[in-house]
């Protein structure tokens, strides 16, 4: 059962699935929904991680048939249908998906059956359930790639491509720095001759989601997300996932990222050639640092894989000492919990941080509290409050934030390092 | 209001109001009146904005309350956005602590929709209560709170008895209506029935003003306002716009109320006005020299002081007057499409006359008496333009510009520029827009937009708008049906 939360971390189901949805080139969501859907997953899903907002459609412009109490009372699949021929007539689009929320999803109306006539006169629309009450943001994105697994991967690929890649586990506008990473891992692993499916940046769409079974290794960066579909993926497909705890940040986890996915394509020497070059690229500039930052006790807040992530980074590679790392996305299944436990103990140097799982502000605030030696807190706009109480130097690297425009900036990676190192820098 | 007001808009009796209509200006204007304009629904259309996230964003800057929102978690999304905007409105009020709005979200999911949720909603008020000992609690009902039946008003009574803090909840679930402003509404019938409670009227204080204000309003804003009525002796209770307890309950000792927006708290200054006797002036928004002085009026007619405020208008405008010459020979005959709230767009739609600017088309979320009386007067000043009844829908609204190809628009710039149109904003919930002082700063910041277009005209090169080519040739208001 899901726990009252105060100012949450997350959006709803609804929410995380429109995120990736409109995140796809060319895709356009449709919400059988109520009035408000569109407007509120927007302002609090799609535009609170980076700012910036899906380039084709978001807020009011994302086509939603309005359910008012006539429709809760006699259905509305009526309307739905209307607004569906509607944006066929209307909408540029290489596919529609039809997203229901709550008031759709609990008094039933089937989307699907709407969604199967129009398939059967040749056009591409799919029906999803993401009725917001299904979860929060992070199984809206698993339902949006369930949903690309159901209609749009080539359920019979002729040949298994020996350099693809998909590279899954960011959640597109969710997390803060999801493009940025993308750009940075794609880099990396075009730098091992491999090619790479993101679905969800720039110049990616259907094609990328519907080659993804042609793939020879899907490469996850979370601890926990997408369980089932790379199970499916290995079920339908026989592609094999590699699953690192969050996207690589700075030299030491990067390195580790580009052995193993060299070693599983047999590429080692090649990948140590491009971990030399690219660690010379990094401490090149870092030695134009030294001694410019302080020390820092520092704690992280955020959803599992950013924290896994930057405090990883700052213990291994900055010496900083980690006291908090509190885990705001709802973990459920113990071995996910154990792996983000054994990704946070197993530092190199440092003594661990204590771990908490919460996404609950109140219990947030007071488990900062508790470490009063913390000098730098990084968290989400939601924890700047307790920052300035505290007197902490704050830094924003998660969902919610309010307070920072990003467009291509990566936390992942080598250039990921360096403008978390510039980021951080303080000369207070 | 409360008597025998639902809080629906589209149910008040003493006016018609449409949602769904398209079509020339004159016609509105000639039509409404007989009856004509038409019953009809649209049969494709984009998001609108519920009435819950009204009733959030006018209470969200309310101090030493709590926030219980009874849905899943999307729908305090809305939230986060304002609670941008009420950390923001502390930031300009010099209150560097960044406070966050205590926000608590029942957070239904699968298992509640079955079973009900209200266990959860007293513990969330509850956890709330411990927390924080709030002396408000304000809870907001959701879409799915409302299907599956949760019994509020019965979980209500049994936690007013533990606790001091007065609980209030609003009844704004999303689907009982396509009027936003339905949910300031909701707001306003819960602080009748939950906080004033038939309070007395006690003694007047002859200079208190209750103004009625949404959050949209910027501090700068806030401040203009407060200076021109003090200038003419009015004294301001803010309401619910950074307000508290206490001032909620100061509103029946005020001499009169009005309201920034003309949607706001209009129908429950018709309350005041039954119940306590308490005069209301209910205008127009004070963007612009003619709307800023007839709203003044407005008030100063409640409180004696007509022939004061004529001579403080005169002499306002007069110290304006230089920077407004040219800001209107910068301006002067550019043609304007202008979208945007009620209140606001029918507000800025008069407002351009002031730098010579012609109107060449309009979208306004709802047409009923009150935006008959404004297209009255447009239509006396500017002719012919088109008018769009539609909360936003930019499918309708590139269509309308593409035709149109106005100098100007004013509104939500995201579709706009992408057509490379030059754009600028009057709903600047950050910056100045109101009153005399401020007026020029938006006339500047219109004709520095206008007169430097190359973003837009930039981005319109490579920028995405979701439309087929052919949408463009087909009537705008195609799917507005009778």
């Amino acid at each position: 059962m899901s726990n009252i939360l105060e100012n949450p971390h997350g959006n709803c189901a609804l929410g995380g699935a429109n995120a990736a949805f409109t995140a796809v080139k060319r895709v356009i969501p449709i919400f059988h929904s109520g009035p408000g859907c569109c407007m509120q997953t927007t302002a609090g899903e799609t535009s609170q991680g980076s700012i910036r907002l899906p380039y084709y459609v978001q807020y009011t412009s994302i086509p939603c048939t309005n359910m008012t109490e006539r429709d809760v009372v006699l259905g509305g699949v009526g309307k739905l249908d209307k607004h569906v021929a509607a944006a066929l007539e209307i909408l540029d689009a290489d596919a529609l998906f039809i997203l229901t929320g709550c008031t759709a999803g609990i008094i039933g109306d089937d989307t699907e059956s709407v969604a199967k006539k129009y398939r059967a006169m040749g056009h591409k629309v799919y029906a999803v359930n993401s009725a917001g009450f299904l979860g929060e943001s992070c199984r809206g994105y698993e339902i949006a790639i369930k949903a690309f697994l159901d209609n749009i991967v080539e359920p019979n690929p002729k040949k298994r491509d020996e350099r693809l890649v998909n590279l899954l586990g960011i959640m597109p506008f969710h997390d803060p720095y999801w493009e940025g990473n993308l750009e940075e891992i794609t880099r990396l692993l075009r730098l091992l001759g491999l090619k790479v499916n993101t679905f969800f940046s720039h110049d990616q769409g259907l094609k990328e989601i519907k080659s993804s079974s042609s793939a020879s290794l899907n490469i996850i960066l979370s601890p926990w997300l997408l369980k089932s579909a790379s199970e499916e993926y290995q079920r339908r497909f026989g592609i094999p996932s590699l699953r690192f705890a969050g996207a690589p940040l700075g030299a030491t986890d990067t390195g580790v990222f580009l052995r193993r996915v060299g070693e599983f394509f047999g590429i080692g020497d090649r990948a140590e050639r491009v971990i030399r070059s690219e660690e010379k690229y990094l401490y090149r500039y870092l030695e134009t640092g030294i001694g410019l930052q302080n020390w820092r006790r520092f704690s992280v807040v955020g959803e599992s894989q950013n924290v896994v992530a930057i405090t990883r980074f700052l213990a291994n590679d900055y010496s900083f000492t980690p006291d908090a790392a509190v885990i705001t996305d709802v973990v459920f299944r113990p071995d996910d919990r154990a792996r983000i436990e054994e990704s946070l103990r197993s530092l190199e140097y440092a003594k661990p941080p204590e771990i908490f799982f919460t996404g609950d502000q109140w219990e947030i605030n007071r488990i900062i509290e508790k470490f009063p030696e913390t000098m730098l807190l990084i968290g989400s706009t939601n924890e700047h409050e307790i920052a300035i109480k505290l007197g902490l130097q704050f830094f924003i690297a998660s969902y919610p934030n309010t307070e920072r425009l990003i467009y291509n900036r990566p936390c992942a990676g080598y250039r990921g390092a360096l403008t978390f190192f510039e980021d951080i820098y303080s000369n207070l | 209001m409360s008597k025998n007001y639902s809080g629906i808009r589209e149910q008040r009796r003493d006016t018609d109001t449409y949602t769904d209509w398209g079509g020339g200006s004159l016609e509105a204007g000639e039509k409404y009146p007989k009856n004509c304009l038409g019953r009809a629904d649209r049969i494709f259309s984009q998001g609108l904005q519920c009435q819950q996230i009204n009733s959030v964003m006018a209470l969200l800057s309310v101090d030493d309350a709590a926030f219980v929102v009874h849905s899943p978690l999307g729908c305090a999304g809305c939230c986060s956005m304002a609670n941008d905007w009420f950390r923001v409105g502390q930031l300009h009020r010099g209150n560097y602590g960044l406070r966050n709005a205590r926000i608590i979200v029942t957070n239904l999911d699968e298992k509640d929709v079955i079973l009900g949720g209200e266990e959860k909603l007293k513990k969330a008020v509850r956890t709330a209560c411990e927390r924080y000992a709030p002396k408000l609690i304000f809870i907001f009902t959701s879409c799915a709170s409302a299907i599956i039946g949760d019994d509020i008003e019965a979980a209500v009574s049994e936690l007013q008895r533990e606790t001091d803090s007065v609980i209030v909840p609003l009844h704004c679930e999303g689907f009982k209506s396509k009027i936003c402003a339905s949910g300031y509404d909701a707001a306003f019938l819960a602080m009748t029935k939950y906080i004033l409670r038939g309070a007395k009227r006690g003694e007047t204080e002859p200079d208190l003003l209750n103004l009625f204000a949404p959050p949209t309003v910027s501090y700068h804003d806030r401040l203009e306002i407060e200076r021109i009525l003090g200038d003419i002796g009015i004294r301001v209770n803010y309401i619910p716009f950074y307000s508290s307890l206490e001032k909620i309950r100061k509103i029946p000792s005020a001499r009169a109320s009005t309201a920034i927006c003309k949607v706001f708290a209009d129908e429950f200054m018709k309350e005041l006005k039954d119940e306590y006797g308490i005069s209301y002036s209910h205008t127009i928004m004070p963007i612009g020299t003619r709307n800023t002085d007839k709203w003044l009026l407005g008030v100063a007619a409640l409180f004696d002081k007509t022939e004061e405020a004529r001579g403080y208008i005169a002499a306002e405008r007069e110290k304006i007057r230089p920077l407004m010459d040219g800001l209107r020979e910068r301006l002067s005959g550019k043609r304007v499409f202008i979208t945007g709230g009620t209140g606001r767009s029918f507000a800025a739609a008069a407002l351009i006359d002031d730098f010579g600017m012609r109107l060449v088309g309009m979208q306004t979320p709802v047409y009923d008496d009150d935006a008959q009386i404004d297209i009255e007067y447009l239509n006396a000043l500017y002719g012919n333009f088109v008018v769009d009844v539609a909360n936003m829908m930019p499918f309708e609204q590139v269509n309308l510009l593409s035709k149109l190809k106005p100098d100007v628009f004013i509104g939500i710039p995201v579709w706009a520029a992408k057509l490379g149109i030059p754009t600028t904003h009057v709903l600047d919930i950050k910056r100045p827009t109101m009153g005399y002082r401020n007026l020029v700063y938006l006339g500047n910041k219109i004709a520095c937009q206008t007169e430097n277009p190359g973003y837009n005209k930039k981005i319109a090169e490579y920028a995405r708008l979701p439309y087929k080519k052919s949408w463009y040739e087909e009537n705008a208001f195609k799917y507005i049906q009778k």
